[in-house]
């Protein structure tokens, strides 16, 4: 440890501290979005009981607009700076994952706040009372709880934050903000009930350990670079007069904590159970907007503070991404649940956005923000669909309970059938343009690393598209099974974030250009 | 004392932790070894503050420990609410979603 | 001729021609307009339909002649639309081409697909999803002309995926039994085996390019290296045989024969299984530059016409035979662009008459089963030829036509192949020339045998037929008028359309006299036509008295004969016995070995993922675990990779 130079306490305390500016119409989105979850737990705290699922699903969704106004605003004002110090970074990638988020969230927050499939909503009022006791039977009959919207706005804005993060402290902070509201709505479903909490619990406990990596590699990167701004660390780390063991432990703990999120293997673990245990309207919340926001957070960290370390990370993260293709893909084969399916899927798609990350290049992340979004939309539909699913039970996601359904109820199975094409990546279809233009830009390298990872992508999305084919299969051709669920009749809220899905996943097939454009326009982070 | 052996604790203090998710049933111990690990990752946060002569790691430091009370909170929350069905803290008994 | 030769010729569509985007757009629109309006449309949606093909085919021939009318070095016309994909250096715009090769598919699909659609009219008259069929039948027509007219790879994907995707609905959604779901999931393995093929190809392109139109490609192959063309070839073959059904990629077109019949006739034997053909012969450039990849494709095209030949024989199943022989037809086209050169037009040229015959013989089928009751299995018919005479003569024009008997089509079409196979130098000429000309005696064989179970002979029908009668004449009429064509088709050789083909689209110059390295052209075509008539003159004398009822190579002699009501003990033994064990191993191994590989793929993608799943044990402390190791496994891969 002979590199180090120590300092006094007399010259540490000499330090000059000063409050640093803060650009407020750049942080906007954030703050009209925390400002509005705490209004919200203002609400469910004074507010009447009857009128509580109003107030807070008109309160949320009036903050989502006006916070995608503020970011179109400072998007159309071409605002390219950091501020809060160098705490935040207001660029093109932050501003355009930002709206995709604000939309995002707009989609899922209609199917949190559906109550006309369910009695109540698909929530439970008090997750604390145990399971199958007087208390519970008790309250399977009253009205859902209304936290679940102040929840959602914390986590949007904590992700809103996430994207931003121009440095490891913030990025933590954010991280925390948006992952612990996850895990509690996780908690919340009013049909089974157990399993919702061992997914709260079993994400909870995981999260919370890649947390701790992520602080531990944010100490070394600490040590290593005396700095956790981004642009810090890549200075130090062009410099490297201080150990790169520091530098590439910490990294590598750093990149624990960010790949978790993402589920890449083998840090996927956790995906397939909270995705089945959560409420469905959750898993759809979080398969849209965490994917987004954290690989905006990992595309800023690997592109910003690393990409000096760019030769030395392709060939780790490369095998990662080779690996979470493979696995996500070749579990999905057997899947016999219908949100474990999405689940895997949803790895393997954390793989393809890999790809286009590891171009390092801004076609690479102009790619990956184009996927992100086509693929929020797609995703959030299709558990929508899977909503509408049911028997007396609650949500039927047994694939065998969906044999037979395009007889029963052929549009919802037309519809799901579309949104399988568009995972399995037919042209026309969203799924196509986006992984088109991902393994497009991997390829512009014209590089071996990327070459290989396209191989494999190619590879398998063919092998994946036999569990999405499978289960429009089942859908059309096979015997309904003896006691057949019912299709719901959509809710007003359902209905419109289906369409918006569908519509999406359709425009971004066949015209992607204006928001490839975007993508394009936007692709450029600054330091 | 040379702040490096500060270091070298953290690693030690976290790497306890870490087994001791591995090893520990109980969610509130196996919770705890995960403060534990924050914690390690707090001692290196400081005491690279010292080596670096800066303040920020203190800082830092703070803000950890903030979020890790948060943290707290909510992973207390979530272990009483399965607790209470369950009647049992053993992380090993949810097991109802697999393969 | 080198690839380097290629140039970009004159383009920007004028005049008419700058409107033959219509071409896609009606029949999708069609397709588009009978899915939203529902049963609204249940009464005209057929006509609709057949009406939008309709048009299609006058529009496509209003372009052919426009584009005839120019000079022969300027016949091409390009619409870039919009721009599709644009990211980074790859721009993929929404571009069409309308060039000789794309008019003729053009003609082929909307013309016997109109006259398809017309039968169909008639075919599916019960069915109560008629307007549905027509629907993704329009679809897939769209899709199959955007194949066509694209003029870069992503367009050409674009439309590969939708008429892969329109069969597997065709298939699966008017059948309801097992097999049919089989069928299904055989036929999506083994094209996504061959899409994958062609996707990767098309990724080594860009990546080689930067571009994917064929301008750019093609103007550029002289830039890859040899290994580079070869895997290129290699993989779109790959994609070739996927979707084409050649080997080893076969066993799903036979299978597909579970859909209605004017699906197998539009999509299974005249349209969509030419895609191969059609992506081999537009990526000339690229095969040119490489004899091996040329080699292979010229191989691939043997092998499978002796494959589809063989098991052919061996089928009792009306559609199966004809499956089979579709897949051996395909065999002979691949083998003429394998061949390369002139051989190129002639193959487009086979496949022009094989989408007129076949088509026929498809529906000549499909009107023999609609008069037996849906029974498919040949040894079940016999004599039909006095109940149903416009059957069995449009039959019968195909037949003569497929087996290339001149003057009908195939002969003009299927000898040049053979006489040019022949002209390979070295012993690849042999074998090659000589594998076609087996292949067309067994062709006759086999077709014969087809021809004379069903119309001639003794009667074998089961006890619930009693008269069976003609199709009506919605069916009939394009029977006839793909019998006309199936005879006329041959004339096409009296026609420049082989020079028409040659100079735009291949830069060879026409009436290159090929020197005839191993036999003279007179001496191919008598042994063509000997063989032929030998082939055909043994399955008549084998089967003009029927056959047997019995599963024909099961159980040993005696017991044969002696439950043999119809059959020649005698036959059986001394001709049908070798020829049996022969087609028993071809489809033993067809079914153990192709088919085994691909579930063997399938199984170790299963297996594995069923044994991987038992990794996600329920436990969160061994996700912690594994959460752990990975943390260490990447550290210490960083450490490696910077250090090491």
């Amino acid at each position: 440890m002979n590199g180090f130079t120590i300092a006094t306490p007399a010259q540490v305390l000499a330090i000059d501290v000063r409050l640093p500016d803060l650009d407020y119409a750049a942080m906007a989105p954030m703050l009209v979005l925390f400002g509005a979850a705490c209004l919200g737990v203002l609400v469910d705290a004074f507010a009447p009981r009857q009128s509580r699922h109003t107030i807070q699903f008109a309160l949320s969704f009036i903050a989502l607009t006006v916070a995608l106004l503020a970011v179109i605003r400072e998007a159309r004002v071409g605002s390219r700076e950091l501020t809060a110090d160098v705490a935040l970074a207001i660029d093109g990638p932050t501003l355009f994952l930002q709206g995709t988020l604000a939309v995002l969230g707009i989609v899922a927050l209609l199917l949190v706040g559906e109550r006309a499939l369910e009695k109540g909503g698909p929530f439970v009022s008090q997750a604390a009372i145990p399971v199958g006791s007087e208390a519970d039977r008790r309250q399977a009959r009253e009205e859902g709880a209304t936290e679940v919207f102040p929840l959602t706005l914390f986590a949007l804005s904590g992700m809103m934050l996430f994207v931003a993060a121009n440095d490891l402290l913030t990025m933590f902070v954010a991280l925390e903000v948006f992952s612990l509201p996850l895990y509690l709505l996780c908690a919340l479903a009013r049909r089974r009930r157990l399993v919702s909490q061992e997914a709260a619990l079993k994400y909870f406990l995981l999260g919370a350990f890649a947390s701790a990596f992520f602080i531990f590699g944010m100490a070394l990167l600490y040590g290593f670079a005396g700095t956790v701004s981004f642009g810090g660390i890549h200075d130090a780390a062009l410099l490297a007069t201080t150990s790169p063991l520091l530098l590439f432990t910490g990294l590598a703990m750093v990149a624990v904590g960010l790949l978790f999120k993402i589920a890449a293997v083998p840090f996927h673990v956790w995906t397939p159970d909270v995705y089945q245990g959560a409420p469905t309207s959750v898993t759809a919340f979080m398969a849209a907007c965490t994917k987004v926001a954290a690989f905006g957070g990992l595309l800023r960290v690997l592109y910003v503070a690393f990409d000096r370390a760019r030769w030395d990370i392709e060939p780790v993260i490369g095998t990662i991404a080779i690996l979470t293709m493979l696995v996500g893909a070749i579990l999905a084969v057997t899947q016999t649940d219908i949100k474990r399916l999405l689940a895997y899927s949803s790895i393997a798609n954390a793989g393809y956005l890999l790809v286009g990350a590891l171009a390092f290049s801004k076609e690479g992340l102009s790619s990956a923000m184009f996927y992100l979004a086509a693929y929020g939309f797609t995703v959030i539909a299709a558990f929508a669909v899977i909503t509408l699913v049911r028997d007396d039970d609650g949500e039927a996601t047994h694939l065998s309970r969906w044999a037979g359904l395009g007889r029963e109820a052929p549009l919802v199975a037309g519809v799901f059938t579309f949104l399988m094409l568009a995972f399995a990546g037919i042209p026309l279809t969203s799924g196509f343009t986006s992984k088109f233009a991902v393994f497009g830009a991997a390829l512009g390298v014209g590089e071996a690393w990327p070459v290989a990872l396209v191989i494999v992508g190619v590879v398998t999305s063919m092998i994946l598209a036999f569990p999405y084919l499978r289960v429009v299969v089942m859908m059309w051709l096979s015997e309904p099974a003896e006691q057949s669920p019912t299709v719901a009749i959509p809710g007003a809220f359902t209905s419109a974030a289906l369409m918006v899905g569908v519509l999406a996943t359709l425009l971004l097939g066949v015209f992607p250009s204006p928001v490839l454009d975007l993508a394009d326009r936007a692709a450029e982070f600054i330091r | 004392m040379e702040p490096g052996y500060y270091v070298v604790l953290a690693a030690v203090l976290f790497t306890i932790g870490a087994v001791g998710v591995l090893i520990r049933r109980n969610a509130i111990v196996l919770f705890m070894c995960i403060e534990l690990m924050l914690n390690a990752g707090n001692l290196a946060l400081v005491t690279f503050s010292r080596i670096n002569g800066t303040l920020d790691g203190q800082i830092m430091a703070f803000f950890v420990m903030v979020v890790a009370a948060a943290e707290v909170v909510i992973g207390l929350a979530i272990i009483m609410s399965i607790f209470r069905t369950r009647r049992s803290a053993s992380v090993d008994d949810a097991n109802l979603l697999k393969y | 001729m080198h690839a380097s030769a290629y140039e970009v010729l004159a383009s920007a569509a004028s005049g008419t021609l700058s409107s033959f985007w219509l071409l896609i757009v009606i029949p999708a629109a069609s397709g588009g307009i009978l899915l939203l309006l529902g049963r609204r449309a249940d009464r005209w949606g057929h006509l609709l339909g057949c009406a939008s093909v309709g048009v299609a085919f006058v529009l496509g021939l209003v372009y052919f002649f426009q584009l005839g009318g120019l000079p022969a070095t300027d016949r091409r016309a390009t619409l870039d639309l919009f721009t599709f994909i644009q990211v980074a250096a790859l721009k993929v715009d929404f571009g069409l081409l309308f060039d000789p090769l794309s008019a003729v598919f053009v003609l082929l699909i909307t013309g016997v697909g109109f006259l398809i659609h017309v039968y169909a009219v008639g075919y599916m008259a019960d069915d109560p999803k008629r307007r549905t069929f027509f629907a993704y039948f329009n679809i897939f027509v769209a899709a199959m002309l955007l194949l066509v007219l694209g003029n870069n790879y992503v367009m050409l994907y674009i439309g590969w995926e939708g008429v892969g995707l329109a069969s597997y609905l065709l298939i699966s959604f008017w059948y309801t039994r097992p097999s049919a779901a089989t069928a299904g999931k055989k036929a999506f393995i083994m094209n996504r085996v061959g899409d994958a093929g062609l996707a990767i190809a098309i990724f080594v392109m860009f990546a080689n390019l930067h571009t994917v139109s064929y301008d750019g490609v093609f103007a550029n192959v002289d830039r890859f290296t040899s290994g580079t063309t070869l895997a290129l070839g290699l993989l779109l073959l790959i994609g070739a045989c996927g979707k084409s059904g050649q080997f080893p990629l076969q066993a799903w077109l036979p299978d597909a024969m579970e859909g209605p019949t004017p699906v197998s006739a539009l999509i299974h034997a005249a349209t969509m299984v030419t895609a191969g053909v059609y992506l081999i012969a537009r990526s000339n450039p690229i095969f040119d530059a490489n004899p091996t990849a040329q080699a292979v494709v010229a191989a691939v095209g043997a092998v499978t016409l002796l494959i589809g030949c063989i098991i052919g024989c061996a089928k009792d199943d009306i559609k199966r035979v004809l499956a089979w022989s579709t897949v051996s037809q395909i065999g002979y086209m691949f083998l003429g662009v394998g061949l390369g050169g002139g051989a190129y037009a002639l193959a487009i040229i086979h496949l022009l008459a094989h989408g007129f015959f076949k088509a026929g013989l498809f529906l000549g089928a499909g009107s023999v089963m609609h008069a037996m009751n849906d029974q498919v299995d040949i040894r079940r018919f016999g004599g039909l030829w006095k109940y149903m005479k416009i059957t069995w003569i449009t039959f019968g024009v195909g037949w003569l036509a497929i087996i290339g008997i001149p003057p009908l089509s195939g002969f003009f079409s299927k000898e040049p192949i053979i006489a040019e196979a022949f002209d390979r130098p070295g012993w690849a000429g042999w074998v090659l020339g000589f594998a076609a000309l087996l292949g067309a005696g067994l062709t006759a064989f086999y077709m014969t045998r087809l021809f004379v179970l069903t119309f001639h002979g003794p009667e074998r029908w089961t006890d619930d037929i009693k008269h069976p009668h003609e199709s009506p004449p919605v069916m009939t009429v394009p029977l006839m008028l793909l019998a006309i064509g199936s005879a006329a088709a041959g004339a096409l050789m009296a026609t420049p359309v082989q020079d028409w083909l040659n100079p735009t689209v291949f830069g060879v110059e026409g009436g290159e006299v090929p020197e005839h390295v191993h036999l003279s052209h007179t001496v191919v075509t008598i042994l063509s036509i000997a063989i032929t008539v030998l082939g055909g003159l043994l399955g008549w004398w084998l089967f003009r008295n029927g056959t047997s009822l019995q599963e024909q190579p099961a159980g040993p002699v005696v017991t044969a004969a002696r439950k043999n009501l119809y059959g020649d003990t005698v036959n059986e033994t001394v001709f049908e016995k070798p020829g049996t064990y022969l087609t028993r191993a071809l489809v033993y191994f067809d079914n153990k070995g192709i088919d085994g590989l691909v579930n063997g793929l399938a199984a170790a993608v299963g297996g594995g993922s069923g044994r991987l799943r038992r990794a996600q044990t329920g436990f969160v402390r061994s996700y912690a675990l594994s959460m752990l190791g990975g943390a260490l496994l990447v550290a210490v891969a960083f450490l490696v990779v910077r250090l090491g």
